[in-house]
Parts: structure tokens; C-alpha cells; sequence
């Protein structure tokens, strides 16, 4: 067989057409609502990908089952987000590009919301993420809706535990410098004021310090009586966690998220028995919690936290809205998210507020030998 | 006075663990005339490979030891066969980026075997440390100070009075009459790879007690190994151990005293001003070009 140039025309024509035609028979065709979740499915933080996606499925396989939303089933589509910015601004707009897609999940990193944020505005479709610096709902982008509470939560639930609970006035405040830490460490420093109690010591340190000898002495030498600390990294964590506990310091000791998460009790060990932590998910903080938690285990048998829930909550919430607005149109999602008030989530209970944040409050926990057992909510109106 | 002492232990403790991933960076660039990037590399993957032995498969800690290093002395051949051999010929500059190279090969190649989740790996001692008057001395940092001085002996020994250590150092000074007297070069720089990887290997296994097991743990200490390798003067052993030693020591006390924050910036300051004032190092000779 030999190639004419007409049959070579024809051919490219009609390779060029297929996707079209193929595309709109799909969409013609679709009996689904599409929603698009950006997770990271390579990347250092691949791991907590999998809870992600896992949280999200579970989601969507309970209101597939249900009936779906709509009379029709959602279908969830994933892209790799590569757990870097520029991965998932490419994630984003492939997805984007899916005229079909009615909603999204971002990303629990601030850092990739933020890197995200300017095509949301531009797509102008809502957006559902976990990061948690609290500039990400001030942006004035209306599509970004919040699933976790922000840091500005995490500050003063810590100030008011340690101040109230733990009856400790003179605080020892340690953070990394990145965003996260210094973001952190400011929100817990302003909220200590109003309660009556002083910082003795506000301490900076580098990720990836390899010895903490400097920073723990500088504790004992400020006479405070309780640490309040934001880690970004377990091993941070961990290696900090033992040098003070060697070098005689057991002082209350109150941190943000990591200090309760899977990693760090495994690598602290001991080190960090007796703390208290802040959580967005406690198993035991409430029954819908309960629910997902046993949910989750029954279908992956592991334990689910915080990188699962939240896209859990996220998918509940947005079919919910989708339901309650009759309609995918985004402006009519977007106003009937707003309007989501007492609505039972795994995080917590989610009061939309004008710019987006669902959770107003925190869970305490505390490190039992090893267990992380639910202490109490503190939850805030403003 | 007791925080100087505590400072001090301390510094040098984690001073130790830069001056023996400095010593391997010494050896293949006394050997090779070219810096190895993925030095730092070689104490990851041993640090993983004895958390393979003694934690997953749960064989006794000395034998464990034993395999890792045994390990690392097989990836120090495939190392000089895959990334220096085929390169040997060439400027010093192919060789240095094919390091680079290994070492991401390396690093990603562990993320993707065991995930990005540090892990745990125990000490050698159940104790973890003695409280001997105010200075808490952590039991794996002593065994650090301890091996790092018994290695600065070995060396010694072992490139001063052994024929293999001689004829090591001909190659390094001069290849062309080391091989003219029979040495075969290509063996000798063998050695060299298989010792440099075996030692940052038990550098990382001496450390990850202390820093955990991660894929970053080789570049952090790698960047400060190579400060101190410069600060001590680069192609010498000892200015290695004492580049490393000043090195832990200064940036401790300057956390201390100055500011934690920048506790890293203490350590890279000096290592500018030594590029500036004394580029040769503490012990290097000037040299203009090597013949």
C-alpha cells in the first residue's frame, strides 16, 4: 500500500478531529458530575497523597451508593500535583481544561493554594482546600473554600489551653522561620497577651537543625514555665523532643498539628509523652468524626488523620451544596456553600463564614504514652 | 560555665559526624582531583540499608553494621565503575556532574524504594546517655568523638606505614610515575572509592541514631563536610577532622550566643572567609596546578 498525499491529508484531518468528536460525544453523553482533586501522587509528600485520595473516594463512594447527587453519580478525576508549586499549577489547569468539572480539591500545603489561587479566580469555580495560612481566605478570590481551621485558630486554641487549662503564664515560644512557623508563632505570641501572660523566650530556628542543644538551653535559661511550639518537620520535631527531655527540661508542653501526627510519634518516641497538641481530626472529638474514622479503617486498615479528612469533609460539603443549589452552575455552589451551617464533618462542625473558612476551633489532644487520646474543643465565634 | 561545656560536647559531637563525611570527600579528591557530590549520599543509603537489617528484617545490630558497610563497599565499586571510570579520561568536570548526577539517582532512588517517612533506627548503647556533673554526654555522640579519633589514628597508620596506603598515596600525587613503578592506578582508585563510600557509610550510620533516617540527612551534612573540607584545606586528612571539629563548635556557640535562626549562616560565613583570606585552608599547601 502506498501513501497519496490525499490519504495522507485525510488521515492527519481526522487525527486532528477524533478528540473533538470523541469529546463532545463524552460530554454529551455524561451521565456524571465531575469534580477534580489535585493531590500528590509523586513527591515528598506522596505518602500523605494516599490518605488523600483515600479520603476523597471514600466520600464519593458513599454518596455514589446513596444515589449520588442530582440523580447522578459524581465521578472523581485526580492529577498529580508532584507536591510542588509549579506541578500543581500544571495539575490545576489540566483539570481546568475539563469543561465538565464542576468543582475542585486543592492542596493542604498554603504554599501550593497561594501558587494555585491566581487560576482559580481565573476559572472562577470553587476550590476546596486544607492549607491552613490564614492570608488564603483574605485573598479576595471567592472560589477558595477552607476544610481545616486556619493557623490563627491554632495560636490562640494553644494560648487558651496552656493559659486556662494548664493554668501556665510564662511561655517559651519556639517556630520555625519558614511561613508556616513564624505565621504561627506570631498567631500565638498576640493571643497570649489578652489572657495575661507574658513570652519569656519567642525562638526561631532553621528547618533541618541537626542539634538543638542551643535552643533547649535558652529554654531552661528563660525560667519559663510551659513551651508552646509550631514545627514544620517531624524530624525537627523529634530531634528537638529528645535533647530536651536529656537535658532535664519537662515543662508542659503544647505544640501545633505535627507534634500529634503518625511520623512524629514514631521518631520522638518517649520523648514526647505527656504533651498536649492541637488537631484538626480527633477520632474520638465527635460522632461523625467516629464515623469517618471506622469508615476509613474498614476500607484501607489503617488509621485515617487530618490529610484524609479533610477531602473527605470537602466532597461531603460540596455535594451537599450541589444538591442544595439544584443546579452546578459555580455562582449558585459557591452561594450554597456559604450558606452551609452545622453541617456534621469529620474535622469538625462547618460554619461557612464570609471568606471561605469552615472551622472556627481546634481539638486538644494529648500523648499517652504513645496514644493520642481526645482531650477537649475549643471552638471561637469570630 | 556549665553551658559552655554543654556547647562544647555538643559541638563537638555533631563537629565529629562532619569531619568523617569530610574525610571521604578528602580521600576522592586526593585520588581523583575531582569532589565527590554524592559523599553525602553514601551515609543515606548505609543509613537505610541498616534500617533494612535491624529494624525490618530485625537481624542483630552488629551484624547489621557489618552488612551495611559491607554494602556500601559493593556501591563504592559500582560507583567508580559506572560514575568514574567511564569519565576518567575527561576534564574534572564531566566526573564532578556525573556525582551530582549519582547523587540524585541515589536520594530518589531510596525515596522511591522506602517512601519519603523518616525512620528510626536505634543506638548501639541502651542507654542514652551520662549525666557526668552538669554536661549531659548523649552516649552516641561519645561513641561518634571515639571513632572519629580511632579513624584519624587508622589513617595515619594505614597511609604511613602500610605498602597499600603508599602506593595510594603515589597514585594521588602522581599517576603516570605511580603507574611507571608498576601501581595500578585504576586498583588503587578502586580502593579509594570503596573506602571513602564505606566511610561516609558508617557516618551515616554513627549519625542516624541521632538525626533519624531521611533522604535529606546526606545533603545537610554533606554542604557542612564540604565547608569543613575547605576550612580545613582540601586534599588534607587532618585539616578534614579539624575543619569539621571547628566547624560544629563554631556554629553551636554562635546559636548560643549570636542567633539559632542562622546557626547555618555561622558555619558558611567562616567558610567565605577562609575562601577570601586563606583559600589554600588551614593545612593546604599553595598549590598553582597539579603537574
Amino acid at each position: 500500500m502506498t501513501l497519496t498525499r490525499r490519504g495522507f491529508t485525510a488521515g492527519i484531518a481526522a487525527g486532528l478531529a477524533a478528540p473533538y468528536i470523541i469529546g463532545s460525544a463524552r460530554a454529551q453523553g455524561g451521565g456524571t458530575i465531575k469534580i477534580g482533586m489535585c493531590a500528590p501522587i509523586t513527591g515528598p509528600a506522596a505518602e500523605a497523597g494516599k490518605y488523600a485520595t483515600g479520603g476523597a473516594k471514600l466520600a464519593v463512594e458513599a454518596i455514589n451508593k446513596a444515589g449520588g447527587i442530582l440523580g447522578k453519580q459524581i465521578e472523581l478525576i485526580i492529577e498529580d500535583d508532584q507536591t510542588t508549586n509549579p506541578g500543581i499549577v500544571l495539575a490545576f489547569s489540566k483539570l481546568a481544561a475539563n469543561p465538565d468539572i464542576v468543582g475542585f480539591l486543592g492542596s493542604i500545603r498554603s504554599t501550593q493554594v497561594h501558587a494555585m489561587a491566581p487560576d482559580v479566580l481565573k476559572l472562577g469555580k470553587p476550590v476546596m482546600f486544607g492549607g491552613t495560612d490564614p492570608n488564603l481566605t483574605k485573598l479576595g478570590n471567592p472560589w477558595l473554600f477552607r476544610f481545616r481551621p486556619n493557623d490563627s485558630y491554632s495560636g490562640r486554641v494553644i494560648a487558651e489551653y496552656g493559659v486556662k487549662n494548664l493554668d501556665k503564664k510564662k511561655w517559651a515560644v519556639l517556630h520555625s522561620t519558614d511561613a508556616f512557623g513564624t505565621a504561627g508563632g506570631k498567631a500565638l505570641t498576640e493571643a497570649l497577651g489578652p489572657l495575661g501572660a507574658t513570652v519569656a523566650l519567642d525562638q526561631g530556628y532553621a528547618n533541618q537543625s541537626q542539634d538543638f542543644t542551643p535552643v533547649v538551653l535558652a529554654i531552661k535559661q528563660s525560667g519559663a514555665d510551659i513551651l508552646g511550639s509550631y514545627f514544620t518537620f517531624e524530624n525537627d520535631l523529634g530531634i528537638f523532643a529528645r535533647q530536651l527531655r536529656q537535658l532535664g527540661v519537662n515543662i508542659p508542653w503544647v505544640g501545633s498539628p505535627s507534634i500529634v501526627n503518625v511520623t512524629a510519634l514514631k521518631l520522638a518516641g518517649p520523648a514526647l509523652y505527656g504533651t498536649y497538641g492541637v488537631a484538626d481530626y480527633a477520632e474520638d472529638s465527635s460522632e461523625a468524626s467516629k464515623a469517618f474514622g471506622k469508615a476509613y479503617r474498614d476500607a484501607y486498615k489503617v488509621a485515617p488523620d487530618n490529610q484524609s479528612s479533610w477531602p473527605y469533609d470537602a466532597i461531603n460539603v460540596l455535594a451537599t451544596a450541589i444538591k442544595n443549589a439544584g443546579s452546578t452552575d459555580p455562582q449558585k455552589i459557591r452561594e450554597a456553600i456559604l450558606t452551609v451551617k452545622k453541617y456534621p464533618g469529620a474535622e469538625g462542625e462547618y460554619n461557612f463564614d464570609k471568606n471561605g473558612d469552615g472551622l472556627h476551633g481546634y481539638n486538644i489532644v494529648k500523648n499517652e504514652k504513645g496514644n493520642i487520646v481526645f482531650d477537649k474543643h475549643i471552638e471561637f465565634d469570630n | 560555665m556549665d553551658l559552655v561545656l554543654q556547647l562544647l560536647f555538643t559541638g563537638i559531637g555533631i563537629g565529629a559526624v562532619y569531619a568523617l563525611v569530610a574525610l571521604g570527600f578528602v580521600l576522592i579528591f586526593r585520588a581523583t582531583n575531582v569532589v565527590n557530590f554524592a559523599q553525602g549520599e553514601f551515609s543515606m543509603v548505609a543509613a537505610y540499608l541498616m534500617v533494612v537489617c535491624a529494624v525490618d528484617l530485625e537481624l542483630p545490630y552488629w551484624l547489621s553494621f557489618i552488612i551495611a558497610l559491607a554494602g556500601m563497599a559493593i556501591i563504592g565499586v559500582i560507583f567508580n565503575l559506572g560514575v568514574y571510570y567511564p569519565l576518567r579520561h575527561r576534564t574534572y568536570l564531566p566526573v564532578i556532574i556525573a556525582t551530582i548526577g549519582a547523587s540524585i539517582l541515589m536520594a530518589n532512588g531510596v525515596l522511591a524504594l522506602y517512601g519519603p517517612q523518616p525512620q528510626v533506627l536505634p543506638g548501639w548503647f541502651d542507654t542514652p546517655g551520662i549525666q557526668l556533673g552538669p554536661v549531659y554526654l548523649d552516649s552516641q555522640y561519645l561513641l561518634i568523638i571515639v571513632v572519629t579519633i580511632a579513624l584519624v589514628i587508622f589513617n595515619y597508620w594505614f597511609f604511613e606505614h602500610t605498602m597499600i596506603g603508599k602506593k595510594l598515596q603515589a597514585t594521588s600525587q602522581d599517576k603516570e610515575m605511580a603507574s611507571l613503578l608498576g601501581i595500578s592506578v585504576s586498583t588503587m582508585i578502586m580502593v579509594t572509592f570503596i573506602y571513602s563510600a564505606v566511610l561516609g557509610g558508617l557516618a551515616g550510620l554513627l549519625v542516624a541514631p541521632i538525626l533519624f533516617v531521611s533522604i535529606q540527612m546526606g545533603s545537610t551534612i554533606a554542604l557542612k563536610a564540604f565547608a569543613a573540607t575547605i576550612i580545613g584545606g582540601f586534599g588534607d586528612v587532618t585539616g578534614a577532622i579539624i575543619g569539621g571539629l571547628a566547624l560544629g563548635i563554631i556554629e553551636t556557640f554562635g546559636a548560643a550566643y549570636i542567633s539559632v535562626p542562622y546557626k547555618d549562616g555561622f558555619a558558611f560565613l567562616v567558610l567565605v572567609l577562609f575562601l577570601v583570606f586563606r583559600p589554600q585552608g588551614i593545612f593546604g599547601e599553595r598549590v598553582a596546578e597539579k603537574a
